[in-house]
């Protein structure tokens, strides 16, 4: 199976890619994520203004077969949420990192940055992952 | 376009239809002298339907339902066997059917409770039994919060259960509504609980024990059982048994003998009551002496007054369900056990491992098992190196255009694309015979004409249809 | 009895194809010391023995002429055909609809209680069954906590006291705390951090509550209270403003009088319904209705499956899993026997029936009505004697009412009466007679 994986970005074990433009952080869930879980069906996303902790729970994603967390890359603030996905929570498995973006974070601790993966690194998970 | 589909709402007509309704022979008061007019509803939206349209309709639906009766049901860990039909008859007797759960002239269900919890225990060994639980996952509930009671009472606070990857989905979700966390054991190659793992997960402490199958959802009899509920009851914890998959071990081997201190059984399952459309069951808990003061109430034990109620304790984890449990599901349990008697219980065990490993050997000709070995009851067959990319999902709809229904699909998780065949003992050689038939020729079928599977059911009402529709924009009513 | 079908011969030869040779080497795996081979059961009867045993077991439960007694199951008329439908094969042997497409009849089933039900209640979705009323409400209670995040549940008084003993049991294992209230004391109670108020109308005493005013004066007060409300006997829908019309967050209740015999309270069925915006948290299976991938026709399907234990697993809001499937069944048949014109005819009965009973003994010197309210098919009677008006009971065949101090040791000389359409003019006639004779004859008492 061959997945998209943007060189772009950065990563997180959990399966998460981050988009970093300042102290904004958009963040989705990566293709090989997608593909494990099948047609999404629907997506619950945190409310705006919530405050978050690095790995804590900021949404489910759900499919007819499987459920899959999102789980917060950084710790930060809510500031914006993709709407689209409650009427078209297909297009996280179309376009996994463009229009299928989950949340924006406005990041509280720079240095957490640090913590996430590289691509590359990414790519060896998903292919140990694999195996 | 008209649909395929005629739902009974469409059958109702415009006349006061009132077959079921005595007549009235009282002198009668307005309803608005009764009841305030504020309370009072404007209409029912439900139709009126002749009799002979509610007839029509189900008898036409029952034809594209299909049971036990019909043919081979071989879901793994469901035991779907044969539901014998005196069963109906004696539930249906109004000396059982017509009694009220409040009335005091009860000697008769109250000596059927517990001789029933009798024969229960000499099948698994357990001390105690409570019949309150409506089905299995209720019975894994009430367990779970009898190992809670218990060790709060102890003055020690235990707040995880140890959980194999292999367990049934109940196991986890129950042990939640309990309050405890999981620590999941990852089953080790020869598909049993590793036992330094195990080891390890109970020296932290707080464990307040664990939770098994045995045979597991593998099918396979956990050879270290004996040393599993050891280390578990060294580290201060106890044994929660699931009595799923109990049939293959009826006579043969006992949950309290293994080291178990709670079961739960499957009265839907291993004592054939019939459960349509998904129950009603009745998942009955036993449970080691130790425990008894923290069973749900009322629980009947034998005086010299004769059958009473135990007293009630505050020890008790109090009630889990209103009245005494499914009455009518015991009485058809309570007659499959008396109707077999040990010898028939005994042949029963036998018989469904045969049957299975019958299946298993015959079936590995061609398909891939991921543990090859003697199973019990059940094995699980894998996806894994299918020609062509054909998935568990593939063949088990193409078994249905066989006229048979297809095992459980893609449960245990560890495997990946599992097919759980359960045959149980009631199925004939013939039978069975067949399902390898078909299952041959889907394999062939696989090879040579893939598309014939990825676009089947062909012969059913409906063609394979679109879950994830259903789950985007659900519509669960008309 | 036995049910295998397999000879000795085919025996044999199932042994050769696994190659073994004997079964006893299909046990293997398990340790000598834990293998027992014996039952100390009897030995297994024929067909006729069992049934003449079984006879006898029931004989020795008593079947009274005519009943007076309710309590959360209750005598209604089952029509034929519900027994016709639960009894065809192809239903009752079946199980869970996994592969909706050899299933399409018991799933169009399904649907079709789940609108039934809808329908009835005016609520916005219905599942496919709980076990029972009790277990429905404890599950409910525990959905608004899980909606609203909150740890507190409030219980009006007046519930069914098994049920609310039921729904401490689980909220125990949730560590959720419940407060028992009076509808008076609501008034300081109630706050911002309950997750629900649970009440049950028409409640275990009889009466029916002022809804309205419970459900204006907790949005008020706390707006994001959730508003759950229970029935024990819901024939009285047939007549009763339906909660889908009065704000109810949740309705549940017991589906027994829905075409399910007594059976000594087992098995009864949950019915669980909610607003819409609830049914990502809702517990039990439930039906939709969807079409073919490559097709156009229509098909039901089981759906919204990620709620449920088998995918979530400890992440499940309920670890339901076999429900009451069949007695859903049953309730669809015996709602559809009735009709719109039934219900309200069975439901008018019951209400007319009660109103002319109390009305009788309130003409009796030493009895009381002790209900204020409006009330269903039940009410409270104070009387000088509960003891002798249940002997008298007996003596003339009618299972007597409920000694309300079995739940309520304070509650002297008090029963809870309940008549359905069941109670002919006759047996009125007879209970009237029983409780004359009760005062008359206390000693026999």
């Amino acid at each position: 199976m061959s997945y998209e994986f943007p060189s772009d970005l950065k990563y997180t074990t959990s399966h998460e890619w981050v988009n970093l433009h300042d102290s904004i952080a958009t963040v989705g869930i990566t293709d090989y994520a997608q593909h494990q879980l099948g047609d999404i069906v629907f997506v619950e996303l945190p409310t705006i203004g919530m405050v978050l902790e690095k790995e804590s729970n900021a949404g489910e994603i759900e499919s007819v077969k499987a459920v899959g967390e999102l789980l917060m890359p950084l710790s930060g603030e809510i500031v914006e949420i993709n709407e689209q996905l409650a009427e078209s929570p297909e297009l996280v498995n179309s376009s996994p990192f463009g229009d299928g973006w989950m949340i924006k974070i406005k990041i509280s601790h720079a240095i957490e940055i640090d913590e996430l993966i590289s691509v590359e690194r990414y790519k060896e998970l998903v292919k140990s992952e694999e195996e | 376009m008209k649909s395929n589909i005629t739902l009974i709402f469409e059958k109702g007509i415009d006349e006061e239809l009132q077959n079921y309704i005595p007549e009235i022979d009282i002198e009668v008061a307005d309803l608005k002298e009764i009841i305030p007019q504020a309370l009072l509803r404007n209409d029912i939206p439900i139709p009126n339907v002749p009799e002979i349209e509610i007839v029509r309709h189900f008898v036409k639906l029952s034809h594209k339902n299909y049971g036990v009766d019909t043919g081979i049901y071989p879901l793994g860990s469901c035991t779907m066997k044969y539901n014998p039909k005196i069963g109906e008859s004696v539930e249906r007797l109004p000396g059982f059917s017509q009694i009220h759960p409040l009335q005091e002239e009860n000697q008769g269900s109250i000596e059927l409770l517990y001789n029933i919890s009798k024969f229960l225990g000499e099948i698994t060994g357990m001390d105690w039994f409570t019949l309150q639980p409506a089905a299995g996952a209720h019975g894994e509930l009430a367990g779970l919060l009898i190992m809670k009671k218990y060790f709060e009472h102890k003055g020690i606070k235990k707040e995880k259960i140890v959980v194999p990857d292999s367990a049934h989905g109940t196991n986890p979700a129950s042990a939640k509504m309990a309050g405890f966390s999981i620590i999941e054991l990852k089953s080790n190659e020869q598909g049993e609980v590793p036992l330094d793992h195990l080891e390890y997960a109970m020296q932290g402490g707080d464990v307040a024990g664990i939770m098994l199958t045995n045979p597991n959802t593998l099918g396979i009899f956990d050879r270290h059982i004996k040393e599993i509920t050891q280390i578990v009851h060294n580290n201060g914890g106890l044994c929660y048994y699931d009595g799923a998959n109990l049939n293959p071990m009826l006579g043969i081997c006992r949950p309290r003998d293994m080291g178990f201190d709670i079961v739960h059984l499957n009265l839907h399952k291993t004592f054939a009551t019939p459960h349509g459309g998904g129950g009603p069951g009745s998942g009955p808990i036993g449970v080691i002496n130790d425990l008894s003061p923290f069973l749900p109430e009322p629980c009947i034990i034998s005086t010299e007054n004769g059958l009473v109620c135990k007293e009630s304790t505050d020890k008790s984890i109090g009630r889990i369900k209103s009245f005494w449990g499914n009455f009518g599901v015991i009485v058809r349990a309570y007659a499959y056990i008396l109707a077999l008697g040990a010898e028939g219980l005994l042949r029963v065990g036998k018989i469904a491992v045969l049957n299975a490993n019958y299946l298993r050997i015959l079936l590995q000709q061609k398909y891939k098992l991921p543990y090859n070995r003697i199973c019990q009851h059940e094995f699980v067959i894998s996806d894994k190196n299918m020609p062509n990319n054909i998935t568990t999902e593939d063949i088990a709809k193409r078994i249905l255009d066989y006229g048979i229904y297809a095992p459980t699909i893609y449960f245990p998780l560890i495997i990946q694309g599992a097919l759980m065949i359960e045959p149980t003992e009631t199925e004939s050689k013939e039978s069975l015979d067949y399902f390898v038939e078909i299952m041959n020729k889907i394999y062939e079928e696989a090879k040579e004409n893939p598309e014939l599977l990825k676009s089947a059911p062909h012969n059913l009402p409906v063609k394979r249809l679109d879950a994830v529709l259903a789950a985007r924009k659900p519509v669960l009513h008309d | 009895m036995d049910f295998v079908p397999h000879d000795r011969k085919t025996i044999a030869e199932m042994l050769r194809v696994i190659g073994v040779a004997d079964i006893e080497e299909l046990f293997q795996d398990i340790p000598k010391d834990l293998i027992k081979e014996k039952l100390d059961l009897p030995t297994g009867l024929s067909e006729p023995d069992l049934f003449r045993h079984m006879e006898e077991i029931s004989r020795k439960n008593k079947i009274y002429s005519s009943s007076f007694l309710g309590a959360g199951c209750y005598y209604h008329y089952i029509p034929s055909l519900v027994d016709f439908v639960i009894s065809r094969s192809e239903f009752y042997t079946s199980y869970t609809p996994y592969q909706a497409e050899a299933s399409q009849g018991y799933l169009q089933a399904i649907y079709e209680y789940q609108t039934m039900i809808s329908r009835l209640t005016q609520m916005d979705i219905a599942n496919a069954s709980m076990y029972d009323g009790s277990t429905a409400l404890a599950e409910a209670a525990i959905m608004t906590t899980l909606i609203t995040n909150k740890k507190s549940i409030f219980m009006l008084e007046g519930i069914h006291p098994e049920y609310i003993e039921v729904v401490k049991t689980y909220c125990w294992g949730q560590n959720i705390s419940i407060e028992i209230t009076t509808e008076d004391k609501l008034l300081n109670q109630l706050n911002e951090d309950v997750a629900a108020l649970l009440f049950q109308s028409p409640n275990f005493f009889g009466d029916i509550e002022d809804i309205s005013k419970l459900v204006k004066y907790v949005r008020e007060k706390a707006p994001n209270c959730l508003l759950v409300q229970v029935m024990t006997d819901p024939t009285c829908l047939g007549v009763i403003k339906p909660p889908g019309l009065t704000d109810i967050d949740i309705f549940v209740a017991e589906g027994q009088s829905f075409g399910i015999s007594p059976s000594f309270g087992g098995p009864g069925l949950g019915i669980f319904t909610a607003k819409k915006k609830y049914l990502r948290k809702m517990p039990g299976r439930l039906v939709g209705k969807t079409k073919e991938i490559n097709g156009t026709r229509e098909g039901f399907i089981l759906t919204l499956q990620a709620r449920e234990q088998h995918i979530r697993r400890e992440k499940a809001s309920s670890n339901i899993c076999t429900n009451q499937a069949l007695c859903s069944l049953a309730a669809l048949v015996y709602l559809l026997a009735m009709g719109r014109t039934g219900l309200k005819g069975i439901a008018t009965q019951n209400f007319q029936k009660a109103h002319y009973l109390k009305s009788k003994i309130e003409k009796i010197p030493g009895y009381k009505i002790l209900n204020t309210k409006p009330t269903y098919n039940e009410f409270l009677v104070n009387c000088s004697s509960i003891d002798s008006l249940i002997y008298q009971c007996k003596q003339r065949n009618l299972l007597p009412p409920l000694k309300i101090s079995k739940y309520y040791p304070q509650m002297k000389n008090t029963a809870l009466v309940c008549i359905t359409e069941m109670n002919s003019k006759d047996s009125i006639e007879t209970f009237i007679q029983a409780a004359q004779a009760a005062l008359n004859n206390k000693a026999e008492g």
